[in-house]
């Protein structure tokens, strides 16, 4: 068993807690302002974030697994924190699938913890994922990857706010021939929503999301979207809500409490 | 069935494979590599290749012919299946992964042009983008 020492609270950021726990080979669940990174001896094994989507959501959502087979997979695997695994002994994914899926889902969770690199909140020793093993990155390579996706975002259109607010496609900009990629991500533009809640209705990645926003930012295409007048109804937040249901639908709200109660356990 | 490692080895099995690499042509992670890096380093590769094969996904004129609605359809995205490029003493095989879910990665091989049969090639790193996905 690994002792874990309080080195990792010290730090100033998260990406530092890190490191340090990934220097102690610890196991356990780091949380960040934006969400939490799992490790197991050192290594990232899973993240998650309110802000994006989570494998259940990007494989339910997208047809890729049917919904009961994954609860399915869940209510056998997911107390053993084998869900992954379950998926693909029962035949419901081939297991590059599920890699895929799974660094696609880590990855994308892992850039919005780093990217408000504030201190770490908690480190939960010993806390294990109900999905289970799937893929370990190394510390270094989750952190220098958030770093290159947030410097390439900069790149293409310098404006973070396109990643966090309600977003407005401008008035009379004409629609050249888009890929057929951000040609969706536009239709999902309606001055309502943020880049987080136009991920989540497509059963996207939202970082894949940000890139498509902002080029199309860049394009002069979307902009923010002007604050709602104050007699109206409250704006609407930034970000998903703390509790991070807000814009969820029924199912991942209810797979969200399983995790919960799994975790609990 | 295959995970990433497992089909990275097999495509090193091809006669004249150097190097091969799964990468998310959007973001430019590399998800798995295995041999020699081109130009030494996994991660600039991968950055760079993500960039060119970007470019060519998202091209509207090598689309044309099958439009990007009936290829979105048919759950073929991006339209184009893959990219080759040639050196002097080697070739570069891209082989865009279609899957069911959102991912957006190709399989990169690289190929000394002295063993390497390229034919050959294109149609096992297209079986092995299939198995890595379907199993």
């Amino acid at each position: 068993m690994t002792r874990v020492t309080t080195t990792w609270a010290t730090q100033e950021t998260t990406s530092a807690a890190l490191g340090a726990l990934a220097a102690e080979g610890a196991t356990g669940a780091l949380s960040g302002e934006r969400g939490i990174v799992y490790l197991s001896a050192g290594r990232v094994v899973h993240a998650e974030s309110a802000f994006t989507p989570d494998l259940g959501a990007l494989l339910t959502r997208s047809g890729a697994v049917p919904s009961d087979g994954w609860w399915d997979a869940v209510d056998r695997g997911g107390a053993q924190h084998r869900v992954g695994h379950r998926l693909v002994d029962s035949g419901r994914l081939a297991a590059g699938a599920l890699e895929v899926c799974h660094l696609g889902a880590l990855f994308d969770a892992a850039y919005f913890v780093l990217a408000h690199d504030t201190r770490a909140h908690r480190f939960r020793p010993g806390a294990v994922h109900w999905l289970g093993a799937v893929r370990s990155v190394p510390v270094d390579a989750v952190v220098r990857e958030s770093d290159r996706r947030r410097a390439l975002l900069d790149r293409i259109h310098p404006d973070p706010a396109i990643d966090t607010v309600p977003l407005t496609r401008v008035p009379g900009a004409g629609r050249p021939g888009l890929p057929a990629r951000r040609g969706r991500t536009l239709t999902q533009v309606d001055g309502v929503r943020t880049a987080a809640q136009i991920a989540s209705s497509l059963a996207c990645r939202t970082y894949h999301i940000l890139v498509d926003l902002r080029r199309l930012a860049a394009d002069g295409l979307v902009a923010a979207a002007p604050p709602t007048a104050p007699q109206t109804a409250p704006v609407p937040a930034p970000g998903p809500d703390p509790a991070g249901t807000g814009w969820d639908d029924p199912d991942t709200a209810l797979l969200r409490r399983l995790r919960d109660a799994l975790e609990a356990l | 069935m295959p995970g990433i490692d497992e089909s990275l080895l097999e495509a090193m099995r091809l006669p004249g494979a150097r190097g091969a690499s799964l990468v998310d042509w959007i973001s430019g992670l590399a998800l798995g590599a295995v041999g020699e890096a081109p130009g030494g380093d996994w991660e600039a590769t991968a950055a760079e290749t993500a960039e060119l094969a970007r470019h060519v996904a998202e091209s509207g004129s090598l689309a044309a012919g099958a439009t990007a609605g009936a290829a979105a359809e048919a759950g073929k995205e991006p339209p184009v299946e893959d990219l080759i490029a040639t050196t002097a003493d080697a070739y570069h095989l891209l082989r865009f992964v279609s899957t069911p879910f959102d991912s957006t990665v190709f399989l990169h091989l690289w190929l000394g042009r002295d063993d390497g049969n390229l034919a050959l090639a294109r149609i096992r790193l297209a079986e092995m983008a299939d198995r890595l996905v379907l199993g």
